[in-house]
């Protein structure tokens, strides 16, 4: 088969401890200390900032490969101090914490930074890591404005480091098998992709604002948003329900299942030419993102739709023998309409699922390949060792977060968007684009 | 929000049967919860008129009647900034900034700032400007005056940093910088670690 990627290839996980003077010779990203002891057991040295959800699981995954030999832990970093105590445990010893991420960026031992916290803090602290050289892990989705990505599109560029988002959902075994599978035209020429997801909830039992907890340094959690009191239903993990700083489903699981359909309708480094949204607000509470919410994404040339459906039609999960993995995240997913047929998955984050067509259809003699991911933070090693470019690289991430942000920001505005992607503005509507970034907080900003 | 194309009657039968401002005003206040959110939904369709009850309701002491009245304001503020809709975007910013003090609830005068950063213009800024003087308010006074365009809020900002205390100069250099002016003598510690933590590693 042929790859359809163009200068992807089929890149090989090949260790750090294994680096050979060849391929030192290559434009690498590899830090420039590596650079200077070829053939040296060289590890790559991370630090985690954010260790809440994502935060801890990244921490437990990237075990793996210290265990291998080919990553150190050198810090840990969290707002919250009883967070940041349970990292310390679990990172072990010589792990130094840090409540302010800050003294990451000053320590030049640290080549590479995985970044958990919530989404409004993604694009200053990936552009300040990008800026004092260091390669980033940041959780998806890229950031919670245009003006944002943009910034982080130039950061990743300008200081040449290796950057992958947490849309790990393209690095999963069955999306490779749906991409494969709809790029081969299986089922046509595909004009709408119809995403579904549960609705948001709502805050039904509010609570007054009141003193942050002792443990937490309110300040730095809010970062760059504009300041406020403490309000126990912000956070943790509740900020995904706020407009502000999680932006609601549509930026959380929309950043998955919208990361598939950008990448599998080969639409990366596309935009839409319309958005328009329309949804519900919760009825009460401090809550503000959409309980539902749908959004309609118009592309050209080629033309095609894009849906996002809160609830919309959700499709039952397919029945899967006890030798199949198990579709235990149903509730999310997407349907492709082709000419030909129709093909669905569910899920579309570290739980990808693809239909039993799709997973038993065989290439034909001549069918095209598409990339293979070795997995998302090995692919994530791949860029930093050999420039090539991630699977969910910056750019791409944007482009999926854009989407997310397009649709809150014409919900908000209730009105019909049309948008430039070449020159990231809406046509026509000058206080549309006054929104598309928001002012940061000083110091909390890029 | 209704789309541009949904006619009145729709709208109206959708935010069930809130018709006048009086309506919105008394469904805000009520104990009916259904019928506070039907309000607060429908709130654009009242413009500039609601922005001054909306105001008092913000400030109530029932958590839930001021979140609503809020909201109902963002409704406005987002629904006349819509093209073509100058003379009531002027009339609702011009509510707004009548509303600007440093004597009112400061969490709602922040909201206002915010408010007037995604619509004001140069008529508001000296306003504005005037909060910055507030060491509780002047953080999103600056902000605010970084969001709204024109050589008004640019030459605001100037003057505010000649004005500052050396503690509050670095904030307003920033948003300086971020409308593209250079600023000389004044560093910027965004990436300066400040905050150290208790715990130990192991």
């Amino acid at each position: 088969m042929s790859t359809s990627h163009a200068g992807r290839g089929t890149v090989t996980r090949r260790s750090f401890l294994t680096i050979s003077t060849a391929a030192l010779g290559l434009p690498m990203l590899i830090p420039s200390r590596a650079l200077a002891a070829p053939g040296a057991n060289y590890r790559l040295t991370v630090a985690f900032i954010g260790l809440g959800g994502m935060g801890n699981f990244h921490l437990n995954d990237m075990k793996r490969f210290v265990d291998s030999g080919e990553v150190d832990i050198a810090a840990v970093c969290d707002a919250d101090e009883k967070r940041l105590q349970d990292a310390v445990q679990k990172a072990g010893p010589g792990v130094t914490p840090y409540r302010d991420y800050r003294y990451i960026l000053d320590r030049k031992d640290i080549d590479a930074v995985v970044i958990s916290t919530p989404d409004h803090w993604h694009a200053v602290q990936m552009v300040h890591a990008c800026q004092t050289g260091k390669h980033v892990y940041v959780e998806k989705p890229a950031c919670c404005t245009i003006d944002e990505g943009t910034a982080m599109m130039n950061a990743a560029r300008d200081n040449k480091v290796a950057v992958q988002v947490g849309s790990q959902g393209r690095s999963q075994p069955e999306a490779y098998l749906a991409h494969r599978y709809l790029e081969n035209g299986v089922i046509g020429r595909i004009d709408t992709v119809t995403c579904f997801h549960y609705a948001s909830p709502g805050d039904d039992q509010p609570v007054p604002d009141s003193e942050p907890p002792a443990e937490l340094d309110w300040d730095l959690w809010l970062g760059p948003l504009r300041w406020r009191p403490y309000n126990k239903k912000y956070c943790h993990g509740t900020f995904r329900w706020l407009m502000e700083s999680g932006g609601g489903q549509i930026r959380d699981r929309g950043a998955h299942v919208m990361s598939c359909a950008m990448h599998w309708m080969n639409a990366d480094g596309t935009a839409p030419v319309s958005i328009e949204a329309t949804g519900t607000q919760p009825k009460k509470g401090l809550w503000d993102s959409c309980v539902d919410m749908t959004v309609t994404y118009s592309f050209k040339n080629p033309d095609w739709t894009l849906t996002w459906n809160q609830p919309g039609n959700p499709v039952p999960k397919e029945e899967r023998t006890p030798q199949e993995e198990e579709i235990s995240r149903p509730g999310y997913g997407a349907v492709y309409h082709g000419d030909k047929g129709t093909f669905v998955h569910w899920g579309g984050d570290g739980g990808t699922w693809a239909e039993r067509k799709c997973r038993e259809w065989v290439p034909p003699a001549g069918a095209k390949d598409v990339f293979k991911s070795p997995g998302h933070k090995e692919d994530w090693f791949n860029g930093i060792r050999t420039s090539s470019k991630t699977i969910m690289n910056i750019d791409a991430a944007v482009g999926v977060s854009d989407l997310c942000n397009l649709g809150n920001l014409s919900f908000l505005l209730g009105r019909k968007l049309m948008w430039d992607g070449k020159n990231r503005k809406v046509i026509g509507d000058d206080l549309a684009n006054r929104l598309l970034g928001r002012p940061q907080r000083y110091p909390y900003c890029f | 929000m209704p789309t541009q194309a949904e006619e009145p009657s729709a709208r109206t039968a959708r935010f069930g049967g809130i018709e006048s401002r009086r309506d919105l005003i008394r469904a805000i206040k009520g104990d009916d919860e259904e019928a506070r959110a039907a309000a607060w939904q429908s709130a654009e369709n009242f413009g500039a008129s609601a922005v001054k009850p909306l105001a008092d309701l913000a400030r109530d002491k029932q958590p839930e009647v001021a979140r609503a009245a809020t909201r109902g304001l963002w409704r406005i503020v987002r629904h006349c900034s819509r093209p073509g809709a100058d003379d009531e975007r002027y009339a609702v910013y011009t509510a707004l900034t009548g509303l600007l003090s440093g004597k009112n609830h400061t969490q709602f005068t922040r909201d206002v700032l915010w408010m007037l950063s995604e619509i004001g213009d140069e008529l508001c800024v000296k306003r504005i400007a005037a909060l910055a003087a507030n060491e509780i308010l002047r953080e999103d006074a600056c902000l605010a005056l970084e969001r709204i365009p024109g050589d008004a809020s640019l030459n605001a900002l100037r003057e505010i940093l000649d004005a500052a205390p050396d503690a509050f100069k670095p904030n307003v250099a920033e948003s300086l910088r971020r409308r593209g002016v250079e600023i000389a003598g004044i560093p910027s510690a965004k990436k300066t670690p400040s905050k150290s933590t208790a715990v130990k590693p192991m």
